[in-house]
């Protein structure tokens, strides 16, 4: 039964940790939460979705996921962030909100408001040490696991990531983020979009597609962001593995309904305990 | 009764800000701290004050430690700060940054303003007439009744102070007075500094334009990459050798 | 017609309620509440189960703006540490989770399913126009003492303080006032003034679930600040107003074209005009509709 869940926990933690990447980028560069994230996740998987719903390839989903969550989010960056980057962090919350409002709205009009299932194989569980595994568990790890090379190959390897990280690392030149140059942020828009679209993917595939999973997802890939410290892709998808296994773990205890509060009471511990999270950078949070 | 700051230690990750930084000054006496930017002028401020916790070290006012106090409280134990770049309330007119710095209001809760009116009328005019003085004092009255955002630099810089002097402080703690202010405005801030500390306000002033803090201040501690390079009379001081060189040619005529 | 009117008055009013706390909250001390639902909840099933044990429903109004005051008093203290980003996020926790609490909580609040039969105000004057014109009367003049204190408030060394704090928090610190008592009983006053909105919803609706209390009330309340006029009385009241005027409008489309547009279409409306909305009075009018918030 442990195995059971400690499974359920991995995949699930590998979506989250994926969402709470796009969140730390953002946070991490742009110096706010992105509450838009959540809902670009539900682009990534309504894309997907259509995508595979179209052509049977998952891989094409994968794709459509990518490009549609990214483009929405650079978007966002361009029409909405951008402008506002000299703003007080209110402005920037408060509109994050609306592109989250926006988005989600948009997608219940193409889309409806139903929920929408992967026609995916069936295919029966394999056994190993006594463990069902779902063969498509299997491959959203393994989905995940690509995603997050590609993710860490673009921050360590090339060097609009390097500038990227450069920036996170230095908050005086974070705030100030609309005199940094264009290149950079857009790439690390689109990078955070294909993070979440990929994540909304995943969550789509394993459980259903609906206008509201991304915002439902929201808090906990924040609390995953929190955790893993601000600014870190590494705490970022730490904190989310760690994150997915213990609400998977402490469901038979304390019930379905308040994984969430688990993902709050965590992010409120670690405000108030340890701002800056598992790997984070000594930063305040006052 | 002296302010006496002892072995200030602090760093930031590697970078190490201040090591171990002593000086004394009498509270109502008038102090100069120099050095050329990084020395650490601004990080010891905030340390002093509260805004930073420092490595090691002690601050004590009037016999009494500060170490184990916010900044809140260390303004309350008679230590005021201001800020480099102003940080006026820049909605609030200069009248009412002023007002809202007087101490020991009780319509300031709640309960005080609901249950006591007569008491929060009574103080409230009181405050309005020291606010008035202050006005005053420093010429501000053509500004009183504009948003202190409004003000140009230099006015802001003069609202700043008189914000501070509205706490009912000991000893003030001025980041960089006359930084962007004009000639005419600095003789005029000198002279206003000269005047309060006649009056009994010590003042401790980090400054870069040395011809006007060494006509203001009997006593200068010159910093450098966080130490102490030397402390004692503008004169002694500035033609030190060690002084020198770590100004690199930036010396008053 | 004139039952229609009062209904939306009486929604109005209590949008108006909401506006004010938030505007104590954000626009007077820069507070980002996030969370202002919450409250809201805490309220209406505070009021109603405590009415429902028999309690008049004065008094279990006034243990709504009590309980929601209390509520706040924890927020209120991590607030005391915590940047306007971090607090957003932590505020909106806070509503989902006592929306959570309410759907799994089934013995309290009955989950879900939700709690029927909330005595109505103004019981003894039948279901009818009395009734509601009683409840108007009620909750209009909640409203107007609401607004006299906030404008007492917003003119006094308290709101001097609270608006310092917006402006520039650690200057206030530097001359010896701790924001942290203040925020604490701005948070508190403004959960006070949802707590009772709550209330008087419970009680006119009389009908209570969790699905009432989702975070794009909060945000109807904040697109209603925001329109206004933030940090002015009046700006929560024009605030109010507007979103009324919205959301019987968005109605009124909808009745007139009801096969072109379900009704899960018109809640997708809604919901993208809102966050239109807020985009586009953040980027062009940050001082709302009514005007520049230096002036009170």
């Amino acid at each position: 039964m442990f195995g059971q869940l400690l499974i359920a926990g991995i995949v699930h933690g590998l979506i989250i940790g994926l969402a709470a990447l796009a969140v730390t980028l953002v946070f991490g560069v742009a110096r706010f939460p992105n509450a838009a994230a959540g809902d670009t996740m539900t682009v990534g998987a309504y894309a997907g979705f259509a995508a595979h719903r179209a052509s049977g390839s998952l891989l094409l989903a994968g794709g459509a996921a990518v490009v549609a969550a990214g483009l929405v989010s650079l978007l966002g960056y361009l029409l909405v962030f951008r402008p506002l980057a000299r703003r007080p962090v209110a402005a920037l919350l408060v509109a994050a909100i609306g592109v989250a409002f926006l988005i989600r709205a948009v997608l219940g009009l193409i889309f409806g408001h139903q929920q929408h299932v992967f026609q995916v194989p069936l295919a029966w569980p394999i056994e190993v040490m006594g463990i069902r595994i779902p063969p498509m568990d299997i491959t959203l790890a393994a989905v995940a696991a690509c995603a997050l090379a590609a993710a860490f190959g673009v921050l360590h390897l090339t060097s609009i990531g390097r500038q990227m990280r450069a920036v996170a690392d230095d908050p005086d030149l974070a705030r100030v983020s609309g005199i940094r140059p264009l290149r950079v942020m857009v790439a690390l828009w689109l990078l955070a979009g294909a993070a979440a679209g990929v994540a909304g993917l995943m969550l789509g595939v394993k459980t259903v597609v609906s206008p509201e999973m991304g915002w439902e997802g929201l808090l906990t890939a924040f609390a995953a962001a929190i955790l893993g410290g601000i600014g870190s892709p590494i705490g970022a998808v730490a904190a989310g593995l760690l994150l997915g296994v213990a609400q998977e773990i402490s469901t038979p205890i304390v019930g379905f309904t308040y994984k969430i509060a688990l993902a709050f009471a965590v992010m409120l511990a670690v405000l108030l305990v340890r701002p800056r999270g598992l790997f984070g950078r000594v930063e305040g949070v006052r | 009764m002296s302010l006496s700051v002892r072995g200030i230690d602090k760093s930031f990750g590697g970078f190490r800000a201040l090591e171990g930084v002593s000086f004394e000054m009498p509270t109502d006496g008038l102090l100069g701290i120099i050095g050329p930017n990084g020395a650490g002028k601004s990080t010891l401020f905030s340390v002093v004050s509260g805004f930073i916790a420092a490595d090691a070290g002690s601050v004590t006012l009037d016999g009494r430690a500060l170490d184990r106090l916010g900044a809140a409280a260390r303004a309350r134990a008679g230590m005021v700060r201001t800020f480099q770049v102003p940080r006026e309330f820049h909605h609030l007119t200069v009248r009412e940054n002023f007002m809202a710095a007087a101490p020991g209001q009780s319509g300031e809760s709640l309960f005080g303003l609901f249950l006591r009116p007569g008491r929060v009328r009574a103080e409230e005019a009181a405050i309005r007439v020291e606010a008035e003085a202050t006005i005053e004092l420093l010429r501000l009255a053509p500004v009183a009744d504009t948003p202190a955002g409004r003000l140009s630099g230099g006015q802001k810089k003069l609202a700043e102070l008189g914000r501070a002097l509205m706490a009912r402080p000991r000893l003030i703690l001025l980041d960089e007075p006359f930084a962007g202010v004009n000639p005419v405005l600095v003789e005029q801030i000198m002279e206003r500094i000269g005047v309060l500390n006649a009056r009994g306000i010590g003042f401790l002033v980090i400054e870069h334009d040395l011809g006007a803090l060494s006509r203001l201040v009997p006593r200068l501690v010159v910093m450098d990459r966080g130490r102490v390079l030397a402390a004692g009379a503008p004169q002694e001081v500035l033609a030190d050798a060690a002084v020198r060189e770590a100004y690199l040619g930036g010396m008053p005529t | 017609m004139e039952a229609y009117l009062v209904a939306i008055a009486i929604i109005g009013a209590i949008y108006v309620l909401l506006a004010l706390g938030l505007t104590v909250q954000y626009g007077l001390t820069g507070l980002v509440n996030f969370g202002h639902v919450g409250f809201f909840a805490i309220g209406a099933y505070a009021s109603a189960l405590i009415s429902m044990q028999g309690v008049p429903l004065v008094l279990s109004f006034v243990c709504a703006a009590a309980i929601a005051a209390l509520a706040a008093w924890p927020i209120g203290l991590v607030a005391l540490r915590l940047r306007d980003d971090y607090f957003a996020v932590v505020t909106l926790g806070f509503s989902e989770t006592v929306r959570l609490t309410i759907t799994s909580e089934k013995w309290l609040t009955n989950g879900v399913q939700g709690i029927p039969g909330v005595p109505r105000a103004f019981a003894g004057l039948g279901v009818g126009m009395p009734g509601a014109l009683a409840t108007l009367g009620a909750i209009a003049l909640v409203c107007l003492l609401a607004a006299l204190m906030l404008r007492r408030i917003a003119g006094s060394p308290f709101g001097r303080v609270i608006e310092a704090i917006r402006d520039n928090e650690d200057a206030l610190r530097a001359l010896g006032k701790d924001p942290a008592r203040f925020k604490i009983q701005v948070l508190a006053l403004g959960a006070a003034l949802a707590g009772v909105a709550g209330a008087f919803y419970a009680h006119y609706i009389t009908y209570l679930s969790p699905d009432q209390f989702i975070p794009l009330v909060t945000f109807y309340v904040w697109m209603a600040m925001i329109m206004g006029g933030v940090g002015r009385v009046s700006g929560a009241v024009v605030g109010a107003l507007l979103l009324m005027l919205f959301l019987e409008g968005t109605r009124f489309l909808r009745d007139l074209a009801p096969d072109l547009i379900s009704a899960v279409d018109m809640a997708s409306v809604r919901l993208g005009a809102v966050g239109l909305a807020l985009i586009l009075f953040t980027l062009f009018r940050p001082q709302g509709l009514v005007g520049d918030y230096t002036r009170r």
